[in-house]
């Protein structure tokens, strides 16, 4: 479309008048601070990511009235939105534009799953990169992005729990009839083999937990600390005291905390592995599984329930009851995702999804048909979910 | 055990369900928040960022004072970078506190510096690279062709960028290391004056180049060499290392300065230090940076903004500090035979964890889960 010459200069002018209007205008919406008309230039930027934001919506549709004063409740709103946009923007998810949320959970077609040969699957674990899961004579190594099963670890003795730390995986676990416990150790860089037995452990080990230099393991009536050391087998140091028939254990990254279903307890531990405080959730005893730190609190899985406990203080703060079900539970920093123990009576198998800011339920599906006599495990990579479950075999899928 | 669970399942579902339901009416333990309130309210609280007025009160149309507001925004800000770490989702809420719980790999006679592109971590040494798998540390490729590499190292562009003297060239360059080939020669991308260290601005590699007392800054472009300016701002002095704040680069100098640039590598700003300063290689936290002064022993924090000097932070056990690194929580800082911590959050220290004797920790960095630590002194890398 060519201008003709004797419409160029009418043209020209409206251009210029444009360019002049617009610029006036863009100045005018610049000077009032987005939709505000009070806001002083030294607050406008502050104010104007709040609104893009969908913080605060101001006092009117022009105003924000920045002199007024906050209440204690508005307060509280702006920071909790704040705190919401931070984390939602800063996870995995956001930097590779999954926003969306799973619609339904294991047995669906087109859902990521990976068989694996093993005739029980245990706990899960992401070092980062893969994602590890312990059976009965194997561990299993993963790869995240794609969920293929890259390598496989033997084990003597079946896995009750497993860790990713100092660049090593450990898993722990033994038997109860003849009652044994162990520590294997597994350097991912190495090719696959038979894992190192790092330390005897007296029973069982149902839950595992690291602090920084030692190893803690929660075992079927006691709780161990192990030091890694330059030469194998490493020293173990078993607590009895006070201690009934632990269930897992967590770091907060000050305190060992450890759920005591004999006691219907949280325990935290000092440093030596006694009891500092003890928490009660119920009359004893209680159904309480390995327990999980969400940055703020201790959540324990309680059989019908999650149970909120602030870690700062030993307060519950909460008990959230979850549909499906409660005996596994997995932190992903804005999610919470729960899976409950198989076959209870009053606790079919099967997912409940929660907000971690709020502990709203976002997402619930029972399992019919589909569970068996054992406990799979549940774990995060900081984009997914990766739970194990049994369809006719066992498998390992992604949420 | 299992048979005494049955039972106190399902009473522990019943008492459980009526407390829930009592709870979520009062808005938790609050009685005084109505409904519109009580989701923001009850985060918080959850979250540990208020606790209330009283067990049961939480007062919200009192007015909220610039304490108690700054209160509320300081935690929900920790909250949230606590949480958004990869760390968090990985549940590995610790900070290694000895030795043994080192990750280590022995990766070969002294280990300089280190980058993470993300997946791997890129190691120099006097006239190779290694790349290392971050996941588990496997040592997976060398990457050789330069001679004198002096540790200064950048991933940026999927590619990783090094500083030495070329042999065949017969002069200091730039190199460049495309880690999608199967060929591990580093190539001669530019000729650059004595350079040691190199930053990306996000177009453009930057390199300080010590005695020669100048910038260069190199432009990638389709053809080999890429072309590169070099200024000589006065009174610069020699240049050492450059970090880059997201808008504007900067670089340690002689006579104690701090500068900063702008896109042409005029002198914006000059933050005198104090006499006697020895800076190490700084890292920026998204706010501020933390410059390591081995002639006082002392990390300078410097705020990029206005170039305030923030504090001046020292540690009995913190000796020599060298280089820093930041993870999104936490730097650290290599000091004599071991590593130093700080919250970046508050600038409170974490503490001191030793690496062993002679080990001489030097250029770390953080993959976002891990630091990585080359031992110069015992040809280690290790994981913290």
């Amino acid at each position: 479309m060519r201008v003709s010459s004797s419409v160029r200069p009418l043209f020209l002018v409206t251009v210029v008048i444009c360019a002049v209007l617009a610029g006036g205008a863009a100045r005018i919406v610049q000077d009032q601070c987005g939709p505000f008309t009070d806001v002083s230039p030294g607050f406008c930027p502050y104010i104007l990511e709040l609104y893009y934001l969908g913080v605060t919506a101001g006092t009117s549709a022009t105003t924000f009235s920045p002199d007024d004063p906050l209440t204690r409740g508005q307060g509280s709103v702006f920071v909790a939105k704040g705190l919401n946009q931070a984390l939602a923007r800063s996870s995995r998810r956001a930097a590779l534009g999954q926003w969306w949320q799973p619609r339904y959970f294991l047995w669906n077609e087109g859902l990521a799953v990976t068989p694996l040969p093993d005739v029980v699957l245990g706990p899960v674990l992401s070092d980062g990169a893969d994602v590890w899961v312990g059976g009965s004579t194997s561990v299993f190594r993963v790869r995240a992005s794609d969920a293929k099963l890259l390598d496989t670890w033997t084990i003597a003795s079946p896995a009750g729990a497993m860790l990713s730390a100092m660049g090593r995986i450990f898993v722990a676990g033994g038997s109860f009839v003849p009652e044994s416990g162990v520590l294997y150790m597994i350097d991912p860089s190495a090719p696959p083999g038979a894992a190192t037995e790092v330390a005897t452990l007296p029973s069982f080990v149902m839950g595992i937990a690291f602090d920084g230099s030692r190893i803690w393991t929660a075992n079927d009536v006691s709780v161990s600390i192990i030091t890694p050391s330059a030469t194998l087998p490493w020293p173990v140091t078993t607590v009895t005291t006070g201690i009934q028939f632990p269930s897992g254990a967590a770091f907060d990254g000050q305190n060992i905390w450890l759920t005591d279903t004999g006691a219907c307890a949280l325990f935290k531990l000092d440093g030596s592995g006694a009891i500092a405080q003890t928490v009660g959730l119920g009359t004893a005893p209680c159904p309480l599984y390995a327990p999980v730190f969400d940055g703020s609190n201790i959540l324990v899985p309680a059989g019908d329930s999650l149970r909120v406990v602030h870690a700062n203080d030993g307060t519950l703060a909460a008990t959230i009851p979850i549909p499906t079900g409660a005996a596994l539970v997995s932190f992903g920093g804005e999610r919470i995702l729960v899976e409950s123990f198989a076959g209870g009576q009053n606790a079919p198998r099967g997912l409940t999804l929660l907000r971690a800011a709020d502990f709203a339920v976002l997402q619930s599906e029972g399992f019919p048909g589909i569970g068996g006599p054992e406990v799979g495990g549940i774990a995060s990579d900081g984009v997914n979910f990766w739970v194990t479950f049994r369809q006719t075999d066992w498998v390992l899928g992604r949420y | 055990m299992k048979k005494l669970l049955i039972l106190p399942v399902a009473l522990a579902a019943l008492l459980a369900g009526g407390a829930v339901r009592v709870v979520q009416d009062q808005c938790g333990p609050f009685t005084d928040v109505t409904p519109a309130f009580c989701p923001y309210i009850l985060e918080l609280y959850y979250l540990g960022v208020t606790a209330g007025t009283s067990a049961t009160t939480f007062s919200p149309d009192d007015p909220l004072t610039r304490g108690q507001g700054s209160v509320f925004v300081a935690k929900g800000l920790n909250q949230a970078l606590a949480r958004s770490s990869r760390r968090a989702a990985l549940g590995q809420w610790w900070t290694t506190k000895t030795q043994n719980a080192l990750g280590s790999t022995t990766v070969g006679a002294n280990p300089v510096f280190t980058v993470a592109d993300g997946a791997d971590v890129w190691v120099t040494f006097s006239e190779h690279v290694l790349r290392v798998r971050a996941s588990d540390a496997r040592i997976l490729e060398t990457w050789t062709g330069a001679t004198q590499l002096n540790g200064a190292i950048v991933a940026a562009m999927g590619q990783v960028f090094v500083t030495g003297y070329s042999a065949g060239g017969n002069h200091w360059a730039i190199f460049r290391i495309d880690p999608s080939q199967s060929d591990t020669t580093m190539a001669d991308v530019a000729t650059i004056p004595s350079p040691i260290s190199i930053a990306f601005d996000g177009a453009r590699l930057w390199t300080a180049n010590g005695d020669s007392r100048s910038i260069s800054i190199t432009t990638p472009g389709p053809t080999l060499p890429w072309s590169t300016t070099t200024v000589n701002p006065p009174d610069l002095g020699e240049t050492f290392y450059l970090t880059f704040d997201g808008a504007h680069m900067w670089v340690t100098a002689t006579n104690q300065q701090f500068v900063e640039f702008d896109e042409a590598g005029n002198i914006l700003r000059s933050v005198p230090l104090d006499f006697g300063s020895n800076l190490g290689k700084p890292v920026f936290d998204g706010a501020n940076f933390w410059i390591p002064d081995f002639g006082h022993n002392a990390v300078i924090v410097v705020r990029a903004s206005d170039g305030t000097v923030v504090t001046t932070l020292t540690a009995a056990e913190m000796v020599t500090p060298t280089i820093a690194a930041f993870d999104g929580t936490r730097v650290l800082v290599s000091c004599t035979d071991g590593v130093f911590l700080w919250n970046a959050a508050d600038l409170t220290p974490i503490g001191f964890t030793p690496t062993g004797a002679a080990s001489s920790p030097y250029g770390s960095s953080s993959d976002g889960i891990n630091f990585w630590i080359p031992l110069e002194g015992i040809d280690q890398l290790v994981r913290f």
